[in-house]
C-alpha cells in the first residue's frame, strides 16, 4: 500500500504555498520596501488582531457556525472602555476587565440566539452586527452639539500595549499566546474534541453524549473574549476609538480561517491554519498599500480571494473524497485478502 | 461455549395504543454466543431490541442480566450494564482519529490535557486484543464504511461491553468488508463477548449464529440451536406457511401479451450498485421487483427515471431511446413514486393542489403565462377523486396529513396525466391497511388501462398481491424471474436469499 | 382553527396598532397625508429590492450583496451620465448598463452557489465587499453628483397624481413579482425548491436553473433600487445603498417570509415594507437617530426568525410523533 499524505497536511502545505507565493509576488513587485524587517514586523502586527479574534472565530466555524458580528462587537467593547475612561476614575486594569466582560456578554448573546433560539448563525450574527453597532452609537461620546466624537484613550499605561520590544509588537506576543493556547485547547482538551464532533455531525455528537448547544454557546463566548482582547490592542495602538471602529473587520478573521483551511462545513481546520491565513490577509493588505493600491482594491481582492479559496476547497475536497474512497476500498480489499 | 445466560427476557408484552406488538416473548442470550434474531418486517424485532436498550418501556415481563433481575429505563442504563448497540447510522465522527472516537468523552487526561500517548496505547491494546485491522491514529474519514463500523464496535468494547447488538450490520458493506466483519464477530465470540445479530440475510445467519430466535407477528415462532438451523425451515417459520403449500400467500402468475413499453438493456451503475441489468415491461403489465435492501432495486429504478445517471446501458421507452432526467421522463409519460416519501416525495409546506400541479404544469390551462387556477384546482380535485383522499380538502398542507394520504397525493399527481409507465418504490411503506388496499386497486386499474407498472417492494405479500410477473435481485444482479407459474412467498424469499429450493444444510 | 384566525388577524392589528401609537405620539405631524406619502416614498427602494430578493428567500437562499450592488449600480448610472455629458441618451444607456450590472452579478452569485455548492451567505457576503471596492475604485471615493438631466432626476422626484414615481415603480415590481410567484410555473417551482429541493428535482423541476434565476432577479431589483436611490439623492457614492440588505431582510421577515425557505408572499413583503416605513418614520418623529435603526432591525429579525425556527421544531416534533404512530400502525398490520 502506497503511503499517502494526510488530507489536512496537504491543505496546510497549500495555504503555506499560497502565503509564500504572495510574499514572492510582492517581493518582486515591491522590492525592499516590502521585504524589510520593519515591514514584516508591521505585517505581523496587523495580522495579530485578526489572528487573536481568529482563534474564537475558528472555534465557531469548526462547529459549522459563523460570526459576522465581530467588527461591531469590537467597537462596542472599545466604546464601553472609552466611556469608563472619560467619565470614571476607575484604574486602567478595571477598565480593561469591564471591556472584556462586555465582550463575553456580547458573545453569550450570540450564543443564546444561535444555540438556544436556533436562529441560523449567519442571520443571528448579522442581526447582532447591527445591534452592537447601534449600541455603540448609543453610548458614543458626543460634543455639546450632539456630534459624535472620536474618543481619545491616551493614558500611557494603556497605550504602552500598542508598543513593541525591538521589532516585535506586544500585540504579536499576545497573538502568539492566543494561538498556542487556542491550539492546545483545540487539540488537547475534551472541549476541543467536542468542537470537532459538533461540527462534523450534530446528531452523532448528541448520540455520543455531547451537550451540543452548550458547546456551541461556549464557542461564541470565546469569540467575545478574543474580540475584547483584540479591541484593547487595537485602541491602544490607535490611542482612540470611534463609533465606526472595526466596520468591515468581521470579514478578516473569516477570510483568514477559510484561507487557512478551516472548512465552512465544520469539523475541520485548526488555529495554525487561521494564523497562516491572518498573515496572508495582512500581507495582502500591506503589499497592496506598498503598490499604492488603496483600500478599495483590498475590498475587491479580499472578496475575490475568499470566494476563490472556498471554490477551490469545494473542488479539492470532492477530489480528495473520491481518492479517499478508492483508497479505502483498496485498504478493505487488503484486509479481506 | 458455556450455557450460562447473560441476558434473559421473559414474558415480554408491549402494545402501542392498544395494538399488541410483542406478546409473551421470550428471548435469552448466553455468554459468548452469537444469537441471531430474525423475522419479517413488523414481526417485533426492533421493538424487542428497543425494550432491551431502554428506549421503550415494556408493558409487562422481566429482564435479567447475569442472573439478576434488572430494570432498564434509559439507554444509559443499558450502557452501564455493559450492553452496546451498534447503530445502523454510525455515530463515529469522521475528522477525529480512531482513538479519539473510541474514547470520546472519556479521554484519559493528564494535568487537564488529553494524554494522547495513553489514549493511543489503550486503543492499541483494545485493537490487539480483538485483532482489528485498524490503527489508533488513523482519521476515521480515511476509512471505508466497514472499518468505520469496526471503530463503532471498538467504542462499544471500550465500555467493557459484554453484549453487542448489531442491527443489519452488513447493509452498507461490500462483500469484502462483510467478510472481514464476520471474522471479527467470530473473534469477539471467542473472547467471550455475546452478540445479538439482527439480519434479513439468511446466509449470514447460518454462517455466524450459534442460536436463532425467530419472531412472527410479535410472538416467538422458534428458537433454534445451530444444528437445527435449516434454510427452508427458517423461511417457512418466518412466513408461517409450508413452501409448497398453495393458499393466500401464493399466486398464479401470468404473462401479458401487450406491446413492450419499457426495455432496459444492460444498465450498469457507476458505483457498482447494479450491473448489466436487462428486462422488459409490457403495456398493461405489473412487474414486481423483489430483493433484500441493498440488492440494487431502488438504484435501478432511479436510474431508469433519471434521478441518477447510469454508467452504461440503454433505456428504451416504446422503442425510443432515452437519456433520462426527471423532467424528460415526465414529458415522455413516466411517473415515479420514490422510496423515501418524506424526503423525496412531496413538498410538505405546500397544499395538495400545488403538490399535484407540480408535475402537471404542462397540462394545466394557461392564459399567456398565467396559470389558470381553476383548472389547477380542478386537476387536484380529479386527483383527490381518483385516489380518495379524506378529508378531500385540496388546500390542506400535505406535510400535515397522515402517511397514507401523503402517499396518495404523491401517487395521485401521476393519475391525472396520460402515463405510459409508472414506477413505484415501496408504495405502501408505513401506511395503514385500508390505504394499502386502495393503492393496490389503483395499480390494478392502471394496468388494465394499459399502463406499464413497476413495483419495487420489500413486502412479499405486496409483491404477490400486485405483480403479474416478478424479478428478484440479489447483490446488484437479477437472479430469478417468476412468470407463468405458481409462486409463493417462500420461493421469492429463497431467491432473495440465494437459497435453492429444497436445499438442506 | 382559532389560532389560524389569530395569525391572519395579527398583521392588520400590528399595522393599525403602529399607526395609532405613532398618531398618539406625534399627533400633529404623523397623521398628515404628506407624511404618509413620505413614509411610502422613503421605503419605496426597500420595497423594490424586497420584492426581488424575496425570490431568493423563497428558494431557501439569502442575498447579502444587494446593498453594495445597489450602490455599484447607482454609480454605474451616474458615472455614465456624468461622462456622457448628462444627455437624455446617457440616461438610457446608464440605466441599461446598471441593470446589466445587477443581473450579471446575480447570475454570478447563482452560478457559484449552485455549481460549487457553497453557502449563499458566504458568496454574497464576499460579493458585498467586492462591489463596495469596485464602487470606491470607480468613483475614487468621491461623490458623483447627477443633478442633470431632468429625465434622470425625475425618476426619483416626479409626482403622478400626487404620489412620487418610485412608489409606482415599487407597485409595478411588486405586481410583477406577485404575478410570477403566484401565477406562473416558475413561481410555483420556487416554492417547491425552497420547501424540498430533492423532491422538486424528482418532480422534474430544474432546481439549479431556477435558483440562478432567483439571484438574477434579486440583482436586477437591487440595480433598480440603486438607480432610484441615485435619482432621489441626485448623486452616487460608494456608500449608496449600504445597509439595505439588513433592511430588506427585516422587511421580509416582518412580512412573514421564512428565511428557511418555501414560505412567504409578495403582499406579505409589501406589508413588511410598510411597517418598516412606519417604524423608521416613528423613530424619526421621536428623534431617535438613524444610527439606532440597526438595533430595531436586529431585534425584529432575531424575534421573527427564532419564532419561525420554533415553529419548524414544533413541526418536526409533530412529525416524529406521526411517524412513530405510523410505525405502530405498521407493526399492527
Amino acid at each position: 500500500m502506497k503511503r499517502h499524505i494526510k488530507q489536512s497536511t496537504m491543505r496546510r502545505l497549500i495555504s503555506l504555498a499560497m502565503l509564500l507565493a504572495l510574499i514572492a509576488l510582492f517581493g518582486v513587485l515591491g522590492g525592499m520596501s516590502f521585504l524589510s524587517t520593519g515591514n514584516f514586523s508591521e505585517i505581523f502586527r496587523n495580522a495579530s488582531v485578526v489572528a487573536i479574534v481568529g482563534v474564537g472565530v475558528t472555534y465557531v466555524i469548526i462547529t459549522s457556525g459563523i460570526d459576522l458580528s465581530t467588527g461591531s462587537m469590537m467597537a462596542l467593547v472599545a466604546m464601553t472602555m472609552a466611556n469608563i475612561y472619560a467619565y470614571t476614575l476607575l484604574p486602567i486594569w478595571s477598565m480593561i476587565l469591564i471591556g472584556i466582560a462586555v465582550g463575553l456578554v456580547a458573545g453569550l448573546v450570540n450564543g443564546i440566539i444561535v444555540a438556544k433560539l436556533n436562529v441560523p448563525e449567519f442571520i443571528g450574527t448579522l442581526a447582532t452586527l447591527g445591534i452592537f453597532r447601534a449600541l455603540t452609537y448609543l453610548i458614543a461620546i458626543t460634543d455639546a452639539n450632539g456630534v459624535i466624537q472620536s474618543q481619545p484613550l491616551t493614558v500611557p499605561e494603556y497605550t504602552v500595549l500598542g508598543g513593541s520590544i525591538g521589532a516585535v509588537f506586544y500585540v504579536t506576543v499576545a497573538m502568539a499566546i492566543f494561538v498556542i493556547a487556542g491550539e492546545v485547547v483545540l487539540k488537547y482538551t475534551r472541549f476541543g474534541t467536542n468542537l470537532y464532533a459538533v461540527g462534523a455531525n450534530k446528531k452523532s455528537a448528541t448520540l455520543s453524549g455531547i451537550d451540543v448547544p452548550r458547546t456551541r454557546m461556549i464557542a461564541y463566548v470565546i469569540v467575545g473574549f478574543c474580540v475584547a482582547v483584540g479591541s484593547v490592542f487595537t485602541t491602544a495602538r490607535l490611542q482612540s476609538t470611534t463609533a465606526l471602529l472595526g466596520s468591515g473587520f468581521e470579514f478578516n478573521p473569516i477570510a483568514a480561517a477559510v484561507i487557512g483551511g478551516v472548512s465552512l462545513a465544520g469539523g475541520s481546520g485548526d488555529i495554525i491554519g487561521t494564523l497562516i491565513g491572518s498573515v496572508f490577509m495582512a500581507t495582502l493588505e500591506n503589499g497592496l498599500l506598498k503598490l499604492h493600491m488603496n483600500t478599495a482594491f483590498q475590498y475587491i481582492i479580499k472578496g475575490i480571494v475568499i470566494v476563490a479559496v472556498v471554490i477551490f476547497d469545494s473542488l479539492y475536497r470532492k477530489r480528495m473524497d473520491r481518492i479517499a474512497k478508492e483508497h479505502g476500498a483498496q485498504a478493505e480489499e487488503g484486509v479481506g485478502a | 461455549m458455556s450455557k450460562e445466560l447473560l441476558l434473559e427476557a421473559n414474558h415480554i408484552y408491549k402494545s402501542f395504543s392498544g395494538i399488541p406488538v410483542l406478546h409473551d416473548v421470550h428471548f435469552d442470550v448466553r455468554r459468548g454466543e452469537v444469537h441471531a434474531l430474525m423475522g419479517e418486517n413488523g414481526a417485533g424485532k426492533s421493538t424487542l431490541i428497543k425494550i432491551i436498550t431502554g428506549i421503550y418501556t415494556k408493558d409487562a415481563g422481566q429482564i435479567s442480566w447475569e442472573g439478576k433481575p434488572v430494570e432498564i429505563n434509559s439507554y444509559q442504563d443499558c450502557l452501564n450494564l455493559g450492553i452496546s448497540c451498534i447503530y445502523q447510522e454510525l455515530s463515529v465522527i469522521p475528522p477525529l482519529t480512531v482513538a479519539q472516537n473510541v474514547y470520546l468523552r472519556k479521554e484519559p487526561l493528564r494535568a487537564g490535557l488529553i494524554d494522547y500517548n495513553k489514549m493511543n496505547s489503550m486503543t492499541q491494546q483494545l485493537i490487539d486484543l480483538y485483532d482489528f485491522p485498524l490503527k489508533p491514529t488513523t482519521l476515521v474519514e480515511d476509512l471505508g464504511m466497514g472499518q468505520r463500523q469496526l471503530v463503532e464496535i471498538l467504542k462499544g468494547l471500550s465500555n467493557d461491553s459484554k453484549l453487542l447488538i448489531m442491527d443489519e450490520p452488513t447493509s452498507s458493506l461490500s462483500g469484502k468488508e462483510a467478510e472481514s466483519l464476520f471474522g471479527i464477530i467470530c473473534k469477539l465470540r471467542d473472547q467471550g463477548v455475546s452478540i445479538i445479530y439482527i439480519s434479513h440475510r439468511l446466509e449470514e445467519v447460518y454462517r455466524l449464529s450459534d442460536r436463532l430466535t425467530i419472531l412472527r407477528d410479535g410472538k416467538n415462532a422458534a428458537v433454534l440451536e445451530k444444528d437445527e438451523i435449516i434454510p427452508k425451515m427458517v423461511i417457512e417459520t418466518m412466513i408461517g406457511k409450508e413452501m409448497e403449500e398453495v393458499d393466500d400467500s401464493s399466486k398464479e402468475l401470468r404473462s401479458d401479451e401487450g406491446p413492450v413499453c419499457l426495455e432496459v438493456k444492460s444498465l450498469t451503475d457507476s458505483a457498482n450498485r447494479f450491473r448489466n441489468i436487462s428486462f422488459q415491461v409490457r403495456h398493461g403489465e405489473i412487474l414486481g421487483i423483489g430483493g433484500l435492501i441493498g440488492a440494487g432495486r431502488t438504484e435501478i429504478v432511479r436510474a431508469i427515471y433519471g434521478v441518477d445517471k447510469a454508467a452504461s446501458g440503454e433505456v428504451l421507452l416504446d422503442d425510443e431511446r432515452l437519456d433520462p432526467n426527471p423532467a424528460l421522463s415526465i414529458s415522455k409519460g413516466i411517473g415515479f413514486v420514490p422510496e423515501d416519501r418524506r424526503k423525496q416525495g412531496f413538498i410538505p409546506l405546500l397544499s395538495t393542489v400545488k403538490n399535484v400541479a407540480l408535475t402537471n404544469y404542462d397540462i394545466i390551462k394557461r392564459t399567456g403565462m398565467a396559470i389558470d387556477e381553476n383548472d389547477e384546482l380542478e386537476l387536484s380535485k380529479k386527483a383527490i377523486e381518483a385516489i380518495d383522499i379524506r378529508p378531500a380538502d385540496p388546500q390542506k398542507e400535505v406535510g400535515t396529513m397522515s402517511g397514507g394520504n401523503q402517499q396518495k397525493v404523491v401517487l395521485g399527481k401521476w393519475l391525472v396525466r396520460g402515463l405510459k409507465l409508472l414506477i413505484v418504490d415501496e408504495p405502501t411503506a408505513g401506511i395503514d391497511v385500508g390505504a394499502k388496499a386502495e393503492i393496490y386497486s389503483i395499480l390494478d386499474q392502471l394496468a388494465s388501462d394499459g399502463v406499464a407498472v413497476i413495483v419495487v417492494s420489500s413486502d412479499l405479500q405486496e409483491l404477490l398481491r400486485v405483480s403479474h410477473r416478478i424479478i428478484v435481485m440479489r447483490k446488484g444482479g437479477i437472479v430469478r424471474e417468476f412468470k407463468d407459474e405458481t409462486v409463493t412467498q417462500a420461493k421469492i424469499l429463497a431467491a432473495m436469499q440465494g437459497v435453492e429450493e429444497g436445499e438442506k444444510r | 382553527m382559532k389560532k389560524i384566525d389569530w395569525e391572519k388577524m395579527s398583521k392588520p392589528i400590528i399595522l393599525v396598532g403602529a399607526i395609532i401609537i405613532l398618531s398618539v405620539l406625534r399627533p400633529q405631524s404623523f397623521l398628515t397625508a404628506n407624511n404618509f406619502a413620505n413614509v411610502l416614498w422613503s421605503v419605496s427602494v426597500i420595497g423594490i429590492m424586497t420584492c426581488g430578493t424575496v425570490f431568493v428567500f423563497l428558494a431557501g437562499g439569502i442575498d447579502l450583496s444587494i446593498g453594495t450592488l445597489a450602490g455599484l449600480s447607482a454609480i454605474t448610472v451616474v458615472e455614465i451620465i456624468d461622462k456622457m455629458g448628462a444627455t437624455n441618451a446617457s440616461v438610457i444607456i446608464g440605466i441599461i448598463a446598471a441593470l446589466c450590472v445587477g443581473a450579471f452579478a446575480g447570475m454570478v452569485h447563482g452560478l457559484i452557489i449552485t455549481r460549487f455548492n457553497i453557502p449563499a451567505f458566504l458568496v454574497t457576503f464576499a460579493a458585498q465587499s467586492v462591489y463596495l471596492g469596485l464602487s470606491m475604485v470607480i468613483t475614487n471615493n468621491r461623490i458623483v453628483s447627477a443633478r442633470e438631466p431632468a429625465l434622470f432626476t425625475s425618476i426619483g422626484s416626479m409626482k403622478i397624481l400626487g404620489f412620487p414615481l418610485p412608489i409606482y415603480l415599487m407597485i409595478i415590481i411588486a405586481l410583477i413579482s406577485w404575478f410570477s410567484l403566484s401565477r406562473t410555473t416558475f413561481g410555483r417551482d420556487i416554492y417547491a425548491v425552497g420547501g424540498n429541493p430533492e423532491a422538486s428535482e424528482i418532480s422534474g423541476v430544474h432546481v439549479s436553473k431556477d435558483i440562478v434565476l432567483c439571484y438574477v432577479f434579486s440583482g436586477l431589483t437591487a440595480a433598480i433600487g440603486g438607480i432610484v436611490l441615485a435619482s432621489m439623492t441626485q448623486q452616487g457614492m460608494a456608500s449608496t445603498g449600504s445597509g439595505y440588505e439588513t433592511q430588506v431582510i427585516t422587511a421580509a421577515v416582518i412580512g412573514g417570509v421564512s428565511l428557511l425557505g418555501g414560505v412567504g408572499t409578495v403582499p406579505g413583503c409589501i406589508y413588511g415594507v410598510v411597517i418598516m416605513g412606519l417604524i423608521n418614520n416613528g423613530l424619526n418623529l421621536m428623534s431617535v437617530p438613524s444610527t439606532q435603526s440597526g438595533l430595531v432591525q436586529g431585534v425584529v429579525i432575531i424575534i421573527a426568525v427564532a419564532f419561525d425556527a420554533l415553529q419548524h421544531q414544533d413541526q418536526s416534533r409533530k412529525k416524529v410523533k406521526r411517524i412513530s404512530e405510523q410505525i405502530k400502525g405498521t407493526a399492527s398490520s
